[in-house]
């Protein structure tokens, strides 16, 4: 038989995208144009390699021949069109979307518990890493944003625990314990947690007070290369953990190890040296390429020597780039926010260093980056009930050797169990909530009276899936139709009340089979996560 | 796998299931029909019949459950014996189907989240539109339908059902059609939903056993819908040669007398008989006989004339006179002709050349114009290619396309074939909504019919061309009305419109070229052959030709169905066809295109019924749904009562109208309730326009017209509801009933309230028990003093 071929016409239509030319062939859609002129469209409902599924409207585009606003994942692109991706209308449309989306969005990304901790430690995850028996991975966690965890596990107040909302159940866990436990367990071993740094920037930074928040400075500045000395006019480092907290609660052997260990990042200490006797501020600016104020509580006499604004005995520093008055020199801790607060001048001290290293490298300082925060407020009694489905239900543990003895390994993991994960667990990994930020969403657009109830389906060896979170995008719905798994995950209902369940309410287990992994890792929002 | 399964203590016979799945196949496509016979069986969908059909089909447990639970019609919970359906369809709603409601949830003692009462006897559950609006309030309990209810008549309702149920009294077939001959007298009665529901069974049967008593020389002939639903039931008494006389408002015992006017008893025994029989019942009864004059309507009566006089009928060409199945009589009267010429002579671009030249718009509400819809369907590539008539009339408050499948089929038929010739297609699907019973019997019968005559199948009257239809039945959603969703629920699916481009034309049913057309636009079609393009295009306006099909309904004297030529002024069929407001309350607004539209206000009546002039006023043509409204009714109320509408409706598939409308929604009910604030109207403003802006398809793209129509109008009202004002006293959070000094002390408040909210206390003045009183209205309405004020709380 003699084979016959076809010849076939491509048809190609050529468009615009921000100005830039593209050629693509009919059946392309206004995402793939977009796509093969290197133009990024923030999408959610689309999953690459299918049909456009037009539900979320956040790929939203302006097409200025026709003045419409257009779903690109699914609108056909045709030729001599005209599209823009970042004007300001197209953002504001795509800004209303997820204004909407974040209405009824109930979940909240980060705990409560993270929220309160002024240095925004991830207190969820490090539980998470002790009750898995992760120990260094949960003193990795825990030292991302605490220098100084083995000190602050001995006389941090833990505002953290009064805002856990176990306590509703029974008692708060034990954070502050823990993260003692996990700190200690460090030092007590054989190899250290010590961080890599990252190369020398050739870039150096005076930091006078080496107390909580000149120590935690230090040690982040030297995390990002820039060399740091350290200079205060007591004899030894540490300011008010050695000369103002008493040796039973804090002993000297575990100040020291952690100011060891800032050491080996090294970082010079100068001690016994005065600003202002030993050193001028001025003679610094010299010398160095940024200054971190941290002389912890001031008294008027000293203030004028170090050349910034100080107000009633308070260091003027703004909130977030923590700049005085002189733009190079950075503010924090007690000088500037009285409190005797050891966290917060910790969480200072990392801000400081964030805020100089975007300083060094040309950005706008503008400090630590705030991410979107969806919040569920405060939960109703049922809901409480619903995160303890898969929780030990075991009250608060009590150390065996006491509350200054801290906890034992066997202790830790059982009260690390108590924790109800009322955090997301793809709060780094989620769509939404980077959208949200970058477009500035607002959860609170919207004068919401009740919202709809906070779920957990708990039915699946390792993912748990929160419906409260979900944008019925449909992607795990298509993933599973096109895998052909027997029961899969399928929409049920409709209008508002739609939800994504599986088949006959069987469990979740027997709806995702094959596909765990691809919904989880493609649900746009934290709706679908492991556990 | 065993035939039956148990399922608690009970046992369910599969055996249905398989029947199904044998008659309607395994497709996937299938699901819906499935579906509805399980349901119609087992009066619900047990799991177990549900996992039957996935081991019996290609349908899976992930698209069983996603379409079983999309769609209204479909029951997961058992029911009760009985389903009592109240109407929620706008003229229902403005006659108050919420006291109705109340009054129900009250009397089957239902609680919250219940919707079945105690003993498992009635369900009730709330449906969109039973298109019987001029009988408004209306319910339907099984198969029986009441209207014009009071929250104080509802128990008598479910009496008189449970009656009727005791002496199993079904209604008769329409199917038993005498065949009309010559000289005989017709007596002609309507069988329209509207005069059924308004009791025209029972009246047919009167007057059959009074006929047949006298042996009369009459013929009872059932006929379409005449359109004068506030007159229903109507009965016609056409002689031979003489003039009709129609009587109106027709009750059962009075049937025979109208028959016994007419005709003399032939044969002197049977006069005998007939006289004594009258004697005795004068003897009998305690009222006095009261002439039948009362009930006739001179069709050369001022009311009648002005509600006839202005109306062209095109689509309901012939209304009243034909019997909606009698196909000769259809064929008699001009029918088919049409088909027959574009079949045999007319190329199918001439017949698409008549049909553009003629002006035609789409009739379904957007106004495409219907002859370059037919023209890119004949154009596309693809095969093979279909023909659906979109029946599912969603909007509550519209009844046009009922009217028009009851009472002229043939017609919508005949339009379809002559469409379906021109673009080229060969098999097609009437999609009619579940909840229009008798039009699809009827059209059922129709397409059978005209089968038997060879007019469908494989070769229409031997022209080579043929058509072969078939009836797809809705399932309860309203978004199943939009040209792509209506196409998921044929194919089986979730019925969730997708975006266009590309449109039906080009790939519709799995993926083919298809001609969508609403059911008035192929009624259209046939007249448009036979009378030729420039006498369409002759009447209307510039843009909008022809004539339209409006359902009037709401507070207006005289509602019904009415076909009018376009350019008419709003203010000419309120006033005049109409007859303006009934009762003392002043005319102030006319909704117009249901949960899309919006309000023309009293002072812009004088706006032309066109596309574009009623677009401008901030409203739409729409399907064709009118509902008159009077001072008492409050437009905040009416913009949320379309709100709560389209979010019920909503398929959920696009962020903007799945939250956007819940969003406006939700501030409507706080207006309502008396919990406005500042910076609402602005709010709603807002969210209105970028929900027009982003919703996919056009259910959410028009959600929020009534809301931005009434705030254009009326925002003295919404800026009253923010201040805890309801100027209209409808909203009952802000309203309350206070009884005056006018009072006499009769007691009939006390005797009619039916939330035992008054005190009998004849002869002294009343009062009314705030924390009781339910604001129903009814004491204020039987008052005879005008003692009970409705007043603002603020």
């Amino acid at each position: 038989m003699r084979r016959l071929r076809v010849e076939e016409k491509i048809v190609v239509m050529k468009l615009t995208i921000n100005g830039r030319k593209v050629t693509v062939e009919k059946g392309a859609t206004v995402l793939d144009a977009a796509e093969s002129a290197g133009v990024n469209v923030p999408t959610l409902c689309h999953l690459k390699g299918s049909a456009g599924f037009t539900s979320c409207g956040v790929c939203v585009v302006k097409e200025q021949v026709s003045g419409r606003l257009l779903p690109s994942c699914t609108a056909p692109a045709a030729e001599g069109m005209v599209i823009e991706t970042d004007s300001e209308e197209v953002k504001h449309a795509r800004r209303n979307t997820l204004d909407l989306l974040l209405s009824e969005h109930v979940g909240d990304c980060e705990a409560p518990c993270r929220l309160t901790c002024p240095a925004h430690m991830n207190i969820p995850k490090m539980i998470r890493q002790i009750a898995a028996g992760r120990m260094r991975e949960a003193v990795e966690t825990v030292k991302e944003h605490i220098a100084l965890p083995a000190v602050l596990g001995r006389i941090c107040p833990a505002p953290c625990e009064k805002a856990c909302r176990r306590s509703r159940y029974d008692a708060s866990l034990a954070i502050c314990l823990l993260k003692r436990f996990a700190a200690d367990a460090d030092i007590s071993s054989k190899e250290e947690y010590l961080p890599v740094c990252r190369p020398d920037s050739g870039r150096k930074v005076a930091v006078v007070g080496a107390g909580p928040a000149g120590l935690s400075a230090a040690y982040y500045l030297a995390l990002a290369g820039h060399a740091c000395t350290v200079f205060d006019d007591r004899d030894e480092p540490g300011g008010q953990l050695r000369y103002g907290v008493p040796e039973n609660i804090l002993p000297r052997s575990v100040l020291e190890s952690e100011i060891e260990t800032i050491k080996k990042l090294c970082v010079v200490f100068r001690m016994k040296t005065r600003i202002g006797r030993d050193l001028t501020v001025a003679g610094l600016k010299k010398d160095f390429d940024a200054i971190v104020l941290a002389p912890g509580k001031i008294d008027t006499s000293a203030s004028t020597d170090w050349g910034v604004e100080v107000v009633e005995q308070r260091i003027k520093a703004d909130e977030h780039s923590f700049l005085t008055s002189d733009g190079k020199i950075f503010s924090g801790g007690e000088a500037v926010q009285p409190g005797h607060l050891a966290v917060r001048a910790v969480g200072h001290g990392r801000s400081m260093a964030v805020a100089i290293d975007q300083y060094f490298n040309g950005l706008k300082v503008t400090g630590s980056h705030r991410l979107f925060e969806s919040r569920m407020g405060k939960l109703l009694e049922p809901e409480i009930f619903e995160l303890m489905k898969e929780t030990d239900i075991s009250a608060g543990i009590e150390p065996a050797g006491g509350a200054s003895a801290g906890f034992q390994i066997d202790e830790a993991v059982r009260e690390s169990r108590r924790c109800m994960h009322c955090d997301c667990r793809k709060s780094d990994d989620c769509r939404l909530r980077d959208y949200a930020g970058e477009y500035a969403a607002s959860q609170k657009r919207f004068h919401v009276e009740g919202r709809k109830s906070f779920e957990r389906i708990v039915t699946h060896s390792n993912v748990i899936f929160e419906p409260g979170k979900c944008i019925k995008c449909g992607i795990c719905v298509r993933i599973t139709e096109r895998a052909h798994e027997k029961l899969g995950l399928t929409f049920i209902g409709r209008g508002f009340d739609t939800t994504v369940g599986v088949p006959f309410n069987e469990s979740l287990g027997a709806g995702l089979q094959e596909t765990a992994e691809k919904c989880v890792s493609h649900c746009p929002t934290g709706a679908l996560a492991f556990k | 796998m065993d035939a039956t399964e148990k399922k608690g203590t009970e046992t369910i016979d599969l055996s249905v299931v398989d029947a199904a799945v044998a008659e309607h196949g395994r497709a996937v496509s299938s699901v819906i029909p499935i579906l509805q016979k399980l349901q119609q069986h087992y009066r619900y969908l047990p799991e177990a019949a549900l996992r039957r059909v996935c081991e019996m089909t290609e349908i899976t447990p992930a698209l069983i459950a996603g379409v079983s639970t999309f769609y209204s019609q479909f029951r997961h919970k058992p029911m009760g014996r009985h389903l009592i359906s109240i109407c929620h369809g706008t003229a229902c709603h403005v006659k108050g189907s919420e006291l109705i409601h109340d009054a129900l949830v009250r009397h089957l003692k239902l609680k919250e989240g219940e919707d079945t009462g105690a003993g498992g006897v009635f369900t009730l559950e709330k449906v969109a539109c039973l298109g019987c609006c001029t009988l408004a309030p209306v319910i339907k309990i099984d198969g029986v339908t009441y209207g014009h209810l009071t929250p104080d008549t509802v128990s008598r309702a479910i009496r008189d059902f449970l009656e009727l149920e005791k002496r199993r009294v079904v209604p008769r077939h329409h199917d038993q059609l005498p065949s009309s001959v010559e000289g005989l007298t017709e007596i002609r009665i309507g069988v329209g939903s509207c005069c059924v529901a308004g009791g025209s069974q029972k009246v047919r049967q009167e007057l059959e056993n009074e006929a047949r008593k006298l042996g009369a020389a009459a013929v009872i002939k059932p006929v379409g819908c005449v359109g004068m639903c506030h007159q229903t039931p109507l009965v016609q008494i056409v002689a031979p040669g003489g003039e009709p006389v129609t009587y109106a408002k027709v009750k059962e015992e009075d049937a025979a007398q109208i028959v016994r006017r007419h005709f003399k008893p032939s044969g002197i025994v049977r006069r005998i008989r007939t006289g004594l029989s009258v004697a005795i019942e004068q003897l009998l009864t305690d009222e006095t006989w009261e002439p039948v004059n009362r009930y006739v309507l001179d069709v050369r009566d001022a009311p009648v004339c002005a509600f006839l006089g202005r109306q062209e009928r095109i689509a309901s060409e012939w209304c009243g006179n034909l019997d909606p199945l009698d196909i000769d009589e259809y064929i008699a009267n001009g029918g088919f002709t049409a088909m027959q010429k574009c079949l045999e002579a007319g190329r199918p671009e001439e017949v698409i050349d008549v049909i553009t030249r003629s002006g035609l718009r789409g009739r379904g509400g957007a106004g495409f114009p219907a002859g370059r819809k037919w023209a890119l369907v004949r154009g596309a590539e693809g095969s093979p290619k279909y023909i659906i008539c979109n029946g599912d009339e969603g909007d509550p408050g519209a009844f046009m396309d009922r009217m028009l499948l009851e009472s002229f089929p043939y017609r919508v038929l005949e339009g379809m074939i002559i469409a379906a010739h021109a673009v080229g297609a060969r098999e097609g699907f009437l999609y009619i909504r579940a909840e229009y019973p008798l039009a699809l019997q009827r059209i059922r019968e129709a397409i059978s019919r005209m089968a038997a005559r060879g007019f469908l199948g494989d070769n229409t009257g031997g022209s080579g061309f043929g058509l072969k239809l078939a009836i797809v039945e809705g399932a309860g959603a309203f978004v199943s009305g939009e040209e792509t969703a209506l196409l998921a629920a044929i194919e089986g699916r979730r019925s969730m419109p997708r975006f266009r481009p590309p449109y039906p034309a080009e790939s519709g049913l799995w993926g083919k070229p298809t001609n969508i057309n609403n059911v008035e636009t192929y009624a259209l079609v046939p007249w448009i052959m036979r009378k030729g393009s420039g006498a369409f295009a002759a009447m209307g306006t510039a843009s909008s030709k022809g004539t339209k099909v409006f359902s009037l309904a709401g507070k207006v004297r005289r509602g019904g169905l009415i076909e009018v030529p376009m350019g008419i002024t709003i203010r000419e069929i309120v006033e005049e066809i109409g007859g303006g407001t009934a009762g003392d309350k002043k005319f102030k607004a006319v909704q117009i295109g249901g949960p899309s539209g919006g309000c023309i206000p009293a002072k812009l009546a004088d706006t032309i019924v066109d596309y574009e002039a009623l677009e401008a006023a901030g409203c739409i043509m729409g399907s064709g749904g009118m509902v008159v409204l009077d001072e008492s009714d409050c437009m905040v109320d009416i913009a949320r009562y379309f709100m709560t509408f389209t979010q019920r409706e909503s398929c959920g598939k696009c962020t903007h109208c799945r939250i956007g409308t819940k969003r406006m929604l939700e501030i409507l009910d706080r207006l309502c309730d008396g919990r406005g604030e500042k910076g609402d109207i602005e709010r709603l403003e807002h969210l209105g326009v970028t929900t027009k802006a982003g919703s996919l398809c056009g259910l959410g793209r028009t959600a929020p017209n009534p809301v931005l129509s009434t705030i254009r109008h009326f925002r003295d009202e919404y800026e009253a509801h923010i201040e805890g004002r309801c100027p209209a006293g409808k909203c009952r959070p802000l309203i309350s009933y206070h009884i005056n000094e006018k009072c006499i002390g009769c007691t009939r408040c006390a005797q009619a309230c039916p939330a035992d909210a008054i005190d009998l206390v004849p002869y002294q003045k009343h009062e009314i028990k705030q924390d009781k009183c339910t604001k129903c209205d009814t004491c204020r309405q039987v008052c005879p003093s005008g003692a009970v004020d409705v007043m603002n709380k603020m």
